[in-house]
């Protein structure tokens, strides 16, 4: 009949999708690659000074001890190995998966609620975290039945979790508008319980400490904090890369999701659970930091389309980039003083959102929701 | 396949919409159903795509209870093509049409030539790497058309497929569902369209299916004036037709 059904599909518009593959490839190992060097270069950089070689041997000589250093003679000091070793890599290796762990949230949440606008602390769990948070800061771990911080604000998220469950739910089932009511609502509520708490302490170095932690900062951690998000985020991006086909399904609209084979109402609550738990482990570690995971996701969708097969993995290491040259910055430019991680990602952020603001037409996408 | 509808009654939160409704639609039929604005036709087709479940009644195609199957068994019998925008997220018209393999087990290479193959019935086998939110309503149409067809099932369900378009790419996607062969139940506007397209038509009121049959018996001028309110005539008057593209 007509020319066009006599064609092979090799000489349809499908074709550049396989070129695009190996464009795809590319990409993911180039971030590999700024993974490594950024990470490189935060070991590196900071008061006491060590050269990137050096740092290289420091950490190549703890990994595996005479065989990646090829028995050269140690050129730095016990100080600077202990900076390294103890401080510097795990704070970041730390700054990689929360990075990472922001970005993907975001990802996930923009397909949940339908709306590029969402970000891992729409839905109330941050402002839960930071409720735990400042009651043992000010309140002090003793009162809280010895709680550690981050175990505090682990469980801030998880009532903060219940409950904005409770409010979106209809007989077990989640509507978008509802989740991003409910968790709005909540977050004013929390942000009220801990401003009162606040208020109530009046101890000016405390609520400085408060304010620094509700803005992020990464100055925490140790090796010890490392395990539980990194098998956490492990397991989520698995199974967000695993569910890829359903999440666009969903993020093309809920009929249409349903229509295509998609359980929604058990997917939806398995996102939400998943993604709140990730963000609870995140913050708890490293305080709420704005903005990675509301734009990284946008940055992943500029450089790879709206296929949550490449946003998801492009996201991660992107997010992981974004804030490890973040906390290098945070803490470099007015040192010896560190400024909160928030400051910094809104710096880059805004503009970028701003530029996103105008480039699309946010106010369809608004009224999605 | 066989859709088959038995006394199927949907609730909308408490609300009553359909009663009781009784709809066949056959291996190979394209059956239409119409009615004016509220009466239920949309509302009775979400029952059948599991968007909503019914109070009461059957919803079977080929024989099994389209609400008992697993979701991803129903998907793989039943398409539809309704009014849905995609999230402002940029997908491009080839991830659209990979979504209809969402219900079977992922094989690149056979889903790509399916996808290819889809694309090329709808007619846009160029248009594969365009961002599917800057195509026209038509094309949109048609690609939504292509995600269904990818889908592989052999009951389509469409919901006012023509609403928005012009009179030629109304032409061009009614005929192009016909010549699939696929069966298929489309909730249509237009009464001479759905009278000159369908093999059978079910005509709703008011939440109830007040008759079906073949087209010439069941649009006669009583029925349209019960239902619609409005009178019929008989014109000579001009009717459009589809120009069929020597090539």
């Amino acid at each position: 009949m007509t020319s066009a059904t006599r064609q092979s599909p090799a000489q349809t518009g499908l074709v550049p999708k396989n070129r695009r593959a190996s464009g795809f490839l590319l990409l993911i190992a180039a971030l590999a690659v700024a993974v490594v060097a950024s990470t490189w270069l935060a070991v590196s950089i900071g008061a006491v000074h060590v050269a990137l070689p050096q740092a290289w041997g420091i950490v190549a000589d703890r990994l595996l001890p005479g065989v990646l250093t090829d028995g050269a003679p140690r050129t730095w000091t016990p100080a600077q190995e202990q900076i390294v070793w103890e401080f510097r890599l795990p704070r970041a290796l730390l700054a990689l998966l929360v990075g990472a762990g922001l970005a993907v949230v975001g990802a996930a949440l923009q397909a949940l609620v339908r709306n590029p606008l969402a970000d891992p602390f729409l839905l109330g769990i941050s402002s839960g975290a930071s409720f735990g948070a400042v009651l043992v800061l000010i309140l002090g771990a003793s009162a809280l039945g010895g709680l550690s911080l981050s175990a505090a604000a682990f469980a801030g998220s998880l009532l903060s979790l219940a409950l904005v469950y409770v409010l979106a739910q209809r007989s077990g089932r989640l509507s978008p508008s509802r989740l991003v009511l409910a968790g709005v609502a909540l977050a004013y509520l929390f942000q009220a319980a801990y401003s009162f708490v606040l208020q109530l302490a009046q101890s000016g170095r405390a609520a400085q400490q408060v304010l620094f932690w509700l803005m992020g900062s990464l100055g925490g951690a140790r090796w010890h904090m490392l395990p539980l998000p990194a098998v956490v985020l492990a397991a989520g991006v698995t199974y967000l890369l695993l569910q890829h086909r359903p999440l666009n399904a969903l993020a093309a609209g809920e009929e249409t999701a349903v229509s295509l084979g998609v359980n929604v109402h058990r997917f939806r609550l398995t996102l939400f659970v998943l993604t709140s738990l990730l963000v609870g482990v995140l913050v708890a570690t490293s305080g709420a930091i704005a903005f990675v995971g509301l734009i990284v996701p946008h940055a992943a969708r500029l450089l790879v389309g709206a296929d949550h097969r490449r946003v998801l993995p492009v996201a991660a290491l992107l997010g992981a980039v974004f804030l490890q040259l973040v906390d290098i910055a945070a803490r470099t430019v007015n040192a010896p003083q560190e400024l909160a991680l928030s400051i910094v990602t809104a710096l880059f952020g805004v503009p970028f959102f701003l530029w996103l603001l105008r480039r699309r037409s946010v106010d369809r996408a608004v009224s999605v929701t | 396949m066989k859709l088959d509808l038995r006394g199927v009654s949907v609730a909308l939160d408490g609300h009553p919409i359909v009663h009781e409704a009784d709809l066949l639609v056959d291996d190979g039929e394209f059956v239409g159903l119409v009615g004016p604005n509220g009466c239920g036709k949309s509302t009775l087709l979400r029952s059948i795509y599991r968007a909503l479940r019914p109070a009461a009644g059957l919803i079977a195609v080929d024989g099994d209870d389209v609400h008992r199957l697993p979701a991803r068994q129903a998907a793989r019998r039943t398409a539809v093509v309704a009014q849905e925008t995609p999230a402002d997220l940029d997908f491009t018209v080839a991830e659209i049409v990979f979504m209809g393999r969402t219900p079977y087990k992922a094989d690149a290479a056979a889903d790509e030539e399916l996808c290819a193959r889809a694309l090329e019935r709808v007619g846009l086998a160029g248009a594969a790497e365009r961002i599917f939110a800057t195509l026209s309503g038509g094309e949109k149409q048609r690609v939504l058309l292509a995600r269904a067809l990818a889908q592989q099932t052999r009951l389509l369900l469409l919901d006012e497929p023509t609403s928005h378009l012009d009179i030629r790419h109304q032409l061009e996607i009614l005929h192009l569902v016909r010549e699939l062969g696929i069966a298929t139940l489309a909730v249509l506007h237009d009464l001479n369209q759905a009278a000159a397209f369908c093999d059978r038509l079910y005509v709703m009121n008011a939440g109830r299916i007040v008759v079906g049959g073949p087209p010439d018996r069941v649009l006669t001028p009583e029925l349209v004036c019960q239902v619609y309110g409005v009178r019929a005539v008989h014109r000579t008057q001009l009717v459009f037709e589809r120009i069929k593209e020597e090539r």
